[in-house]
Order: structure tokens, then sequence, then C-alpha cells
């Protein structure tokens, strides 16, 4: 049992890391605030979850908090990415790629390039 | 076993050391205000996880709850960042 225990921490460590090394690696290479917040949601929701997963199994004393710290990462971890995008679209920051569905239900003018809106009220 | 674990979480501390200078290093060189906000907080983000690999290396307490507040504050601060990125104010 202790054995399994051990194992399975083990691969929650390595299976984190794979993930946050993805997350970080997407964060540099993508080409855009809105896109790089896809890549770093990765980092919180499967590398900093398994990472305290892991540790709730190697330090069994402080299982709670470790459980807690869970729950509330997962809570805001995708708040503060919706965030960011909603005040990243407000401060007219560019858009790589060409749909832009949240002008269209503004009315608003399309902050990256000259093209009409695309409907989507169909 | 325990030897190979403990080497693993060494490599691992090692990487998001690394990770973390990769996300500081963007904040200081991104090209927009939103930009770096996303680098702020992923460097928030992979400062718990920092605290978390000592917590585990040095089988302490202490770190767990140095996360927790870690994770508090780096929220409320990439928040009210946020709101001050898209209105120019903060209230």
């Amino acid at each position: 049992m202790e054995m399994v225990l051990q194992i399975s921490a083990f691969v929650f460590v390595v299976f984190g890391t794979f993930m946050s090394i993805i997350g970080v690696i997407g964060f540099i290479r993508m080409p855009d605030v809105y896109t790089r917040l896809h890549a770093t949601g990765k980092v919180s929701a499967f590398g900093l979850v398994f990472l305290l997963m892991a540790a709730a199994i190697l330090i069994p004393l402080n299982i709670w908090k470790t459980l807690l710290l869970i729950f509330f990462v997962l809570m805001a971890s995708p708040s503060v990415a919706h965030t960011i995008a909603s005040a990243a679209y407000r401060s007219k920051t560019p858009i790589v790629g060409k749909r832009d569905d949240l002008a269209a239900r503004l009315g608003a003018q399309k902050i990256h390039s000259s093209e009409k809106p695309v409907s989507v009220d169909d | 076993m325990e030897n190979a674990l403990t080497i693993t979480i060494w490599v691992v501390l090692v990487i998001h050391l690394l990770m973390a200078l990769a996300a500081v290093w963007k904040v200081l060189r991104g090209e927009n205000p939103a930009a770096r906000l996303a680098g702020l907080d992923l460097f928030s983000t992979l400062t718990i996880a920092i605290l978390i690999i000592i917590a585990i290396v040095s089988d302490s307490s202490l770190h767990i709850d140095l996360a927790i507040a870690a994770a508090a504050l780096g929220y409320l601060t990439t928040i009210v960042l946020a709101k001050y990125i898209s209105d120019q104010k903060v209230f």
C-alpha cells in the first residue's frame, strides 16, 4: 500500500510537470494574448492540481490544507483567465485571426482589421 | 524508490524555477499590458507550484500555508490589475 501511494505520487509529479512544461511552451510561442491565456490555463488546471495531489499523498498530515488549495485553484483559475481576456478585449488588444464574434454582439468596431463583423445572430 | 522520488522532485523544482524565469522574461518584454498581465498570472501560479515542491522536499507545513497565502494574493492582484487595464482606473 505504501509502495502504491509512492508510485502514484511519482506519476502525479511527473504528469503535472509535463503539463506545466507544455503550458509554458505554449505561453512563449503563441502569437496573441487570447491564445496565450488558453495555454496558461493548462499550467494551473493540470500542472498545479496534479502537483497538489502528489503533495496530499506525500504529506498526509496537511491533506485538508492541500485539498482546500486544490478547490481554491480550480475556482480561481477560470475566472482569472476570463477577467484577463475581457480586460484585453476592452483595452483593444489586437487579435491575430479572422473571427471576432463579440464585436458583432456589442455592435462595436472590430479591433483587428477593417472587415465587416461576422454576424452570429442566426 | 525513495531515492528516485527525491531526485525527481529536485529536478522538477529546477524545471519550475526555469519556467518562472521565462514568465518573468515575458512580463518584462511583453508587447502590450494584457500580455504582461497574463505573464504575471503565470508567474503567480508557478510561485504556488514552487512553494508546494519546497513543502514536499522539506516535509513542512509552513510552505503549504505560504502557498495558500500566495494563491489568495495572486488572485486579488490579477483581478485588480485587469480592472485597471480595462478601465484605466481601479475603483
